[in-house]
């Protein structure tokens, strides 16, 4: 192993009732790497996606955190430290200018009493500005975000995740309803992000996992089915059988 | 001059109108009785600006803020019920409430420790700063631990307001149930006055419409400084997001119950200056009616700005008065507010503040201002 452990996963594992979401899945995804996650519908990826970051709580296992448990712990905190989650139907603070959706998670405070100020620090500004440019969101800055594109509101969620620092950053159908330009384009995004984050991704769109995969874990039956790159996944004897109903892996 | 300074500029303009008029008034306006009544719609306005910034800030709707109001005005009106000049000529040298007498089993010793049970609560109420100060202390202290309760369990919408309603109808009932120390359904009454720095309040004196109308100058301008600063705008993301606020590393929860308190304490503080300038507290500050109605006042001033409300709350306070003045219209003005509210929840989710940005946004350059300028004068009418 090269780079050190960002996110690990040790026989996760989650219930309801006699189903079992994700049963005892172990992964482990260095620091800097992009991950993505494959799988037929209902294999337990959103699930683990859930487990991961506070939404649900698991039944059995650990997840690992740069060497810190943070299994069960609630959202806000698992946020805290470090991940960072983008939700299949963009999640964004429709009310509020897209430069003000920026403002809220660039804030290095989380108190409320700490926040009790007015502006910004110019660090965080800075910031801000950066990313504004990177999701190209320039002439829509002080938009109502809930008046942006469909495509628009996926970028600025991720550029939220980006002004959060968070160092692993899961991305649940980023190009979900996406045309081609605009996957074209969040594609772009996510391989300027590779190395400076940890991120883990759930997709379907096999042009778009192409264009940004290194290594693939494909789950099914919320168990690991197999792992590795992108030609020995698609020509992986287990994978092809899971897929086999869906018409295999396009 | 962009769209953004442009409203900006127009919010303070309108701020400075509305500010310059509450305290002008008297100066134009020399009739004790009707100074009066505008230091009560002034006690509206603050608490139309209290609900815009719960529900509008921050989505969460409190049907019963009426409890808080009850709260911090019977809490003054017991200090200023011991210093009303009946209560010392109860025949002990300390000062004791009359209803307490008429209430307490014969031979029971006429003073607070024991003449009816639970009366020792009154005890250091003699002391005027402590009623006022729990005027303020009792709600948010009731609204912390009632917000952090609901909030924890990510209680959300319909479900608060539910909630909160059914809490004030309950306490309500309490406090009618109580009638040895509450004086039940007829509330407190005859009281003394307030005195600040060993100078008395008078209802009817200009003193007691200043008090009132710097007060919620000075509330106001605190509540929009709270909604402008970061806190401010986290809260705004809890009310689009709560769970993306969540996943960006916020404690939803302990801006809620912030913000929630803040809301509460400002009821409160409303409900005291309320007893200084009516002189008496009764559990109708705690029926559905009212609570619902400063709900009403806020969705028609426009939830979404605290002045918007607060003069949603004093217009449609005028309109009442004047209405409850013509035979037809009293019996109609309740068919009038809730057709008002319907329109406004239907066609004006924003209220006239949002008509007023409108206006703003349809002005040629150059003369920014003018539009919320009309609005803000309308209470003047």
């Amino acid at each position: 192993m090269g780079a050190p452990t960002a996110l690990m996963t040790d026989g996760l594992g989650v219930s309801f009732g006699a189903f079992k979401a994700v049963d005892t899945f172990s992964m482990v995804v260095e620091e800097g790497e992009l991950r993505v996650v494959l799988g037929p519908n209902g294999a337990g990826k959103t699930t683990l996606m859930d487990l991961i970051s506070g939404k649900t709580q698991s039944t059995s296992g650990r997840v690992v955190l740069f060497g810190q448990d943070v299994t069960n712990w609630p959202e806000h905190r698992i946020a805290r430290a470090g991940i960072g989650r983008k939700f299949q139907i963009p999640s964004i603070f429709r009310e509020l200018t897209v430069r003000q959706n920026l403002e809220v998670a660039a804030s290095e405070e989380v108190g409320v009493w700490r926040n009790l100020r007015l502006g910004l620090r110019r660090r965080e500004a800075a910031k801000i500005d950066d990313i504004v440019e990177l999701a190209g969101l320039e002439d829509v800055e002080q938009r109502r975000a809930g008046d942006l594109s469909h495509g628009q509101m996926q970028w600025l969620e991720l550029g939220m995740l980006i002004a959060q620092d968070a160092k692993v950053i899961l991305l649940d159908e980023p190009t979900a309803g996406m045309t081609q330009a605009e996957t074209r384009k969040t594609s772009e995004i996510v391989n300027r992000l590779k190395g400076e984050h940890t991120m883990l991704v759930v997709e379907h769109d096999m042009s778009f996992v192409r264009a940004i995969a290194e290594k693939i874990t494909v789950m099914h039956m919320g168990k690991l089915l197999a792992q590795g790159t992108i030609e020995q996944i698609e020509n992986n004897q287990a994978v092809r059988d899971a897929y086999l109903g869906s018409g295999g892996i396009h | 001059m962009t769209s953004l300074n442009r409203h900006t500029v127009a919010e303070w303009i309108a701020y400075g109108l509305f500010i310059v008029f509450v305290l002008a008034l008297p100066l134009f306006w020399d009739d004790p009785f009707g100074l009066n009544r505008w230091a009560r719609y002034l006690v509206y306005g603050m608490l139309g600006a209290a609900i815009a910034l719960s529900w509008g800030y921050a989505g969460i709707l409190n049907l019963g803020q009426g409890l808080f109001f009850g709260l911090g005005a019977y809490m003054t009106a017991m200090s200023l019920k011991l210093a009303s000049w009946t209560s010392l000529q109860q025949g002990s040298d300390t000062p004791v409430p009359d209803f307490m007498l008429w209430n307490a089993q014969p031979g029971a010793p006429t003073d607070l420790c024991c003449i009816v049970p639970g009366s020792w609560v009154w005890i250091p109420f003699q002391e005027q700063w402590f009623g006022v100060a729990m005027s303020v202390v009792a709600p948010v202290v009731v609204a912390g631990l009632l917000s952090w309760a609901l909030f924890r369990l990510r209680v959300s919408g319909v479900y608060v307001a539910i909630v909160t309603l059914a809490l004030v109808l309950l306490v309500r009932l309490l406090v009618i149930d109580a009638q040895p120390i509450t004086n039940g359904f007829n509330g407190l009454t005859d009281l003394g006055y307030l005195t600040i720095l060993g100078h008395e309040i008078d209802p009817f004196e200009n003193d007691s419409y200043y008090l009132i109308a710097v007060s919620l100058v000075v509330v106001l301008l605190a509540m929009r400084w709270l909604v402008a600063t970061r806190a401010g705008l986290v809260l705004q993301s809890t009310r689009d997001d709560a769970n993306r606020a969540r996943y960006l590393g916020y404690d939803v929860t302990a801006y809620q119950v912030f913000f929630f308190t803040v809301s509460a304490g400002v009821a409160g503080f409303a409900g005291m200056l309320f007893v200084v300038v009516s002189d008496f507290a009764s559990p109708s500050f705690m029926e559905i009616g009212f609570s619902i109605g400063m709900v009403v006042w806020a969705a028609v001033g426009g939830r979404g700005s605290l002045l918007g409300a607060c003069i949603g709350a004093i217009a449609i306070s005028v309109l009442e008065t004047s209405a409850s003045e013509s035979e037809i219209f009293q019996e109609a003005w309740r068919l009038i507010v809730g057709l008002a509210f319907v329109i406004v929840v239907l066609f004006l989710p924003r209220g006239l503040a949002g008509l007023a940005r409108d206006a703003v946004d349809r002005l040629p350059l150059g003369r920014a201002g003018a539009a919320p300028a009309g609005v803000a004068g309308k209470p003047a009418e």
